[in-house]
């Protein structure tokens, strides 16, 4: 047929002259393009291909600013979560994140608490341990803010940083048209300051990264306010607080709705994270509840806080902050102390606290000491009879479905267990871990020691001024300058200040020696 | 001769062939490795005979086996088609903290990982001196489990357009970094053939969906109909009897020849039972016949040997002395059935008059039929009773603490309630919640803890009778506590 003589390359010797030249023409139609596509793949290959996160060679940097692997799937684009706060400043409570409670040092721009990774293409920024681990301390209003790393993050409202994403994907603003322009403008800024950074989006992000990316944000921040819904029928846990255990159902994608009301409103304050190694080798129950005895499964879980999951954490960041905690001791509290007097208070708190609490600082540079027959152990709720609502968020359907996270992993949760009741927790930095009790219900310690018909039922959360006559943040003011703080009523649901009271707490225990205990505390 | 062309032509033949074969080994290979290589599941499974019950393979993998990313993820996925919060446990399911099963749940890899179940899943229960407390798992105790709602979840999930490629494995990536080949494999096959596979069983299925049966609840199944419609393949009747699920401990109670198992009697020994529930868990005959009845022989042995479970310690001491007194009551009142040889025989209906929905399920044809379909597998048993059977087995009462809500059909919450005259019995309440009631014997049926988890249970839907067996009602209130002291001791 002559259709196959014109085939080139059909393997008849002497026939390869008729054809020569289609095979010529044929080579370099093929050569030309497969050089194209080569380049384009590597150029691709290079721009999407890249996964890299912003790293830290010192521990402390690495737990202000490092990844834990979360920008991987929960990632916000950089400078989409950069332009936002102009796009929708009516879902935030003030000018800019900081008016989330957010800190931001001098010559960053993203918050302590927040990482950021190139990933596919694009700069992604999300929270990290930090973010509900660090706060700041301010001797009066008129000084400066210092950092404590480690301690509860008190000024950070979570409940009000999620919110605002939602609130701004529903917004009609948030698109292309909004958003871009915003994004070069942003850009352009920073190329004034560092010019070395790119002035704009180049033709491939303006036309098509982009414009995916925000309507992949928003897609997914929409599925996200779906499924945190139930927050909106929630009181405001205001600032310091989060409501860990519901948040975690949604992880398996619980129907909140059906929720039974007792395991609702239950936020809890952030805890302070210095000191692990000794409740990590004494196996205390940890978390409020004290629902896990095992260190890295509580690690794990909170990171899913920070938008990690099973194929994306990175298990070598995170255990670079595990071994920092293990050690990383409290900050001492930095005011005067009668030393006479936290004598004295010694000895009331041998008799009353030590054995839940731990032995305490033996001296004002030394370790604590976290013997104590019961610490760490769970004393049931009707003894203890604080608030339940945390204690009820955690079910033992849930802690059952826990059993499950992780699967095909060599360490799949083990440990979650139900408990009835609440752990008995070592004081260390116990200055800084105010407000007190579970859910954050007693301003201060002077307070803790009285009967709970005596607490304050309403005060202010949020403020970072200190007040070392009391032991605790200043809870007293509702508003500085333009910063309004959180009207915190211990009458609302989970609130409750109840609790920790009687013989037995300390709350009958003479004006002098519930003073010298005060003091004493404050070694801590 | 051949010539040189026609030698090297041949020679690439053979050359041809030789790939051709190496290549069909590596599919085929490959095949087998990802769809039928069989292995053993982990030591800790048969470590000891508690927790073979509990998680071991009685091979239900190989037909009955969901692949374990798509059992994985389906309560997440379709959260809304269960019961209510908190995933299978929604099901009340027995589900042990720190497992990554639920009790009966097994996982084994058949060429991937499956989950199937076993026997435990309709046989282990779990009580709770008070709602403050972790439950205690008795295995061979009747479950609280809600097997049709794990049915429903099921059949929805494959029911609903969602259930596809682009919705699961999004949701699977999410939890596992699977290989590109084992996604694709997810992907393409897995989720396909399991829509496929489940879909295939909902014809069958039709009865629980009838609006004018309730749903069976928790810790009840309607035993002789799954026979029919799975088993025997029968075309949908109208009738319905779901019942309690019963407790399989201390089988060798029925060794004596003269007496029957199942509510109504329906086969004639305890091998018979296990064997034709295994099958119905398998869904298919056994795979590998031999290891198949190899489980089963270690089933009836563990279970012949199972002591009944004591009233526990925990609860606080039995009263010896009134229930001394007790046992004079019952030798009167109940020990003519209960303690003689009528002990595991049928009663005539008409003497007891408890609810029929249980016995119109089922009749000598269906025990024919099913009789001969076990036969065609090449299994032995002494097999299903082919006759009409005409009332229910008088049970033995080893446990019958733990065995509530009590009569065939789970229609008296408690003991202290059966003692009552039906018009006085509960017409409303809810099964399934696994805190004990010690005053009442039996499990607490009302109050919210109880609303919450359990399943509301009205004796006027179909089979839900809570008439008849209405012995010992007019005794004095003080004999009833002295029986009923007596009964936590059996």
């Amino acid at each position: 047929m002559a259709q196959a003589s014109m085939r080139p390359g059909n393997g008849q010797p002497g026939s390869a002259a008729p054809g020569g030249g289609w095979r010529r023409i044929g080579w370099t139609m093929l050569i030309g393009p497969t050089i194209v596509l080569v380049i384009l793949g590597a150029y691709l290959a290079v721009r999407f291909g890249s996964d890299t996160p912003v790293t830290y060679a010192d521990d402390e940097e690495h737990f202000k600013y490092g990844s834990t692997g979360g920008e991987h799937d929960s990632g916000l684009p950089y400078w989409i979560f950069q332009a936002l706060p102009k796009i929708c400043p009516q879902y935030l409570p003030g000018p800019g994140y900081a008016s989330l409670g957010l800190y931001f040092e001098e010559g960053h721009d993203l918050p302590v608490g927040m990482s950021k990774r190139r990933y596919m293409g694009i700069d992604r920024t999300f929270l990290n341990c930090a973010v509900c681990h660090t706060s700041t301390v301010r001797d009066s209003s008129a000084s400066r803010p210092r950092l404590v790393l480690g301690m509860p993050a008190n000024t950070f409202n979570i409940m009000a940083f999620q919110k605002f994403f939602f609130a701004c994907a529903k917004d009609q603003k948030f698109s292309g048209e909004f958003i871009i322009p915003e994004v070069r403008s942003l850009l352009s800024q920073n190329h004034r300051l560092h010019p070395q950074a790119p002035a704009d989006l180049d033709l491939i992000d303006r036309y098509l990264v982009y414009p995916v990316a925000i309507s992949i944000m928003r897609e997914r921040m929409l599925m996200l306010a779906g499924r945190f819904a139930w927050i909106d029928q929630q009181r405001d846990w205001g600032p310091g607080r989060v409501d860990t255990f519901n948040a975690n159902k949604v992880m398996f994608n619980y129907p909140m709705h059906r929720l039974s009301e007792a395991e609702l409103n239950a936020p809890a304050d952030f805890p302070s994270i210095w000191n692990q190694q000794p409740r990590k080798e004494a196996q205390m129950q940890l978390h409020w509840d004290g629902n896990n005895t095992m260190f890295e499964e509580r690690d794990k879980n909170a990171a899913f806080g920070t938008g990690t999951t099973p194929p994306t954490i990175d298990l070598k960041a995170i255990g670079r902050i595990e071994n920092w905690i293990l050690t990383k001791d409290a900050p001492r509290f930095p005011y005067p102390i009668d030393t006479a007097k936290a004598g004295r208070g010694t000895t009331v708190y041998r008799k009353y606290c030590s054995a839940c609490h731990g032995a305490g600082r033996r001296e004002a540079t030394g370790p604590y000491d976290f013997t104590g027959a019961d610490v760490g152990k769970v004393t049931p709720i009707d003894e203890l009879r604080t608030d339940r609502h945390r204690l009820d968020s955690y079910t033992y359907e849930l802690a059952v479905n826990q059993s499950t996270v992780y699967a095909g992993y060599p360490y799949r949760y083990t440990h979650f267990r139900k408990t009835f009741g609440y752990a008995n927790l070592p004081l260390d930095g116990l200055w800084l871990r105010a407000p007190y009790l579970h859910n954050g219900s007693v301003p201060n310690l002077r307070e803790l020691l009285q009967p709970a018909s005596k607490r304050t039922p309403v005060f202010y959360r949020g403020n970072d001024v200190y007040d070392p006559v009391n032991v605790g943040f200043v809870s007293n003011v509702g508003k500085e300058g333009a910063q309004e703080y959180f009207k915190y009523d211990t009458r609302a649901p989970g609130n409750g200040n109840g609790g920790h009271e009687g013989e037995r707490y300390g709350t009958y225990l003479a004006e002098a020696d519930k003073d010298a205990l005060v003091e004493y505390l404050k070694t801590f | 001769m051949q010539t040189a062309q026609q030698y090297a032509s041949q020679q690439n033949k053979v050359r041809w062939l030789v790939v051709l074969v190496v290549l069909l080994a590596a599919a085929g290979y490959f095949g087998w490795y990802k769809f039928f290589r069989e292995e053993a599941q982990p030591d800790w499974v048969t470590a000891t005979p508690e927790m073979r019950f509990k998680y071991g393979s009685i091979d239900a993998e190989y037909n009955a086996g969901i692949p374990y990313w798509i059992y994985y993820v389906m309560p997440r996925v379709f959260a809304d088609k269960l019961p209510g919060p908190g995933g299978l446990a929604s099901l009340g399911i027995a589900w042990e903290q720190g497992q990554e099963l639920p009790v009966g749940f097994t996982k084994r890899v058949i060429g991937f990982e499956r989950v199937a179940n076993n026997c435990a899943v309709c046989h282990t229960t779990s009580y709770r001196a008070s709602e403050n407390e972790i439950p205690t798992f008795v295995v061979a105790g009747p479950a609280h489990t809600n097997v049709e709602g794990y049915f429903r979840f099921l059949m929805d999930c494959a029911s609903d357009p969602r259930f596809d490629a682009d919705v699961l494995m999004p949701e699977i990536n999410l939890v596992i970094n699977l290989s590109w080949i084992d996604r694709m494999i997810y992907r393409y096959v897995l989720i396909p053939m399991t829509k496929k596979q489940l879909l295939a069983q909902k014809e069958h299925f039709a009865w629980i969906y009838r609006p004018d049966f309730a749903p069976w609840g928790r810790g009840r199944d309607d035993a002789m109909n799954l026979t029919k419609y799975f088993m025997i393949k029968l075309s949908m009747d109208d009738t319905f009897g779901p019942t309690d699920m019963p407790a399989i401990w201390n089988l060798k109670k029925y060794d004596d020849s003269r007496t029957n198992l199942n509510w109504a009697g329906d086969s004639y020994d305890a091998y018979t039972v296990v064997v034709d529930s295994a099958l119905g868990l398998l869904g298919a005959p056994p795979h590998d016949k031999a290891d198949f009845l190899g489980q089963v022989d270690w089933l009836v042995q563990y279970l012949r040997q199972m002591p009944p479970p004591s009233y526990p310690e925990a609860f606080g001491p039995i009263d010896q002395k009134m229930a001394a007194r007790g046992k004079v009551t019952f030798e009167h009142e109940c020990a003519l059935c209960h303690a003689s040889d009528k002990t595991g025989t049928r009663t005539p209906r008409s003497a007891v008059d408890t609810d029929s929905g249980r016995l119109d399920t089922w009749n000598k044809q269906a025990a024919i039929d099913a009789n001969r379909i076990v036969a065609q597998m090449g299994i032995q048993r002494r097999g299903l009773v082919e006759q009409p059977l005409d009332g229910y087995d008088v049970p033995f009462l080893d446990g019958i603490w733990l065995r509530g809500p009590y009569l065939h059909n789970g229609s008296v919450p408690t003991l202290r309630d059966l003692l009552k005259p039906a018009a006085e019995r509960p017409r409303l309440f809810w099964r399934g919640y696994d805190v004990y009631d010690r005053i009442n014997i039996g499990f607490v049926t009302t109050g919210p803890g109880a609303q919450r988890a359990g399943t509301l249970f009205d004796v006027t839907a179909t089979g839900n009778g809570n008439q008849g067996h209405e012995y010992g009602t007019a005794l004095a209130t003080s004999d009833k506590d002295a029986l009923i002291e007596y009964l936590k001791t059996l």
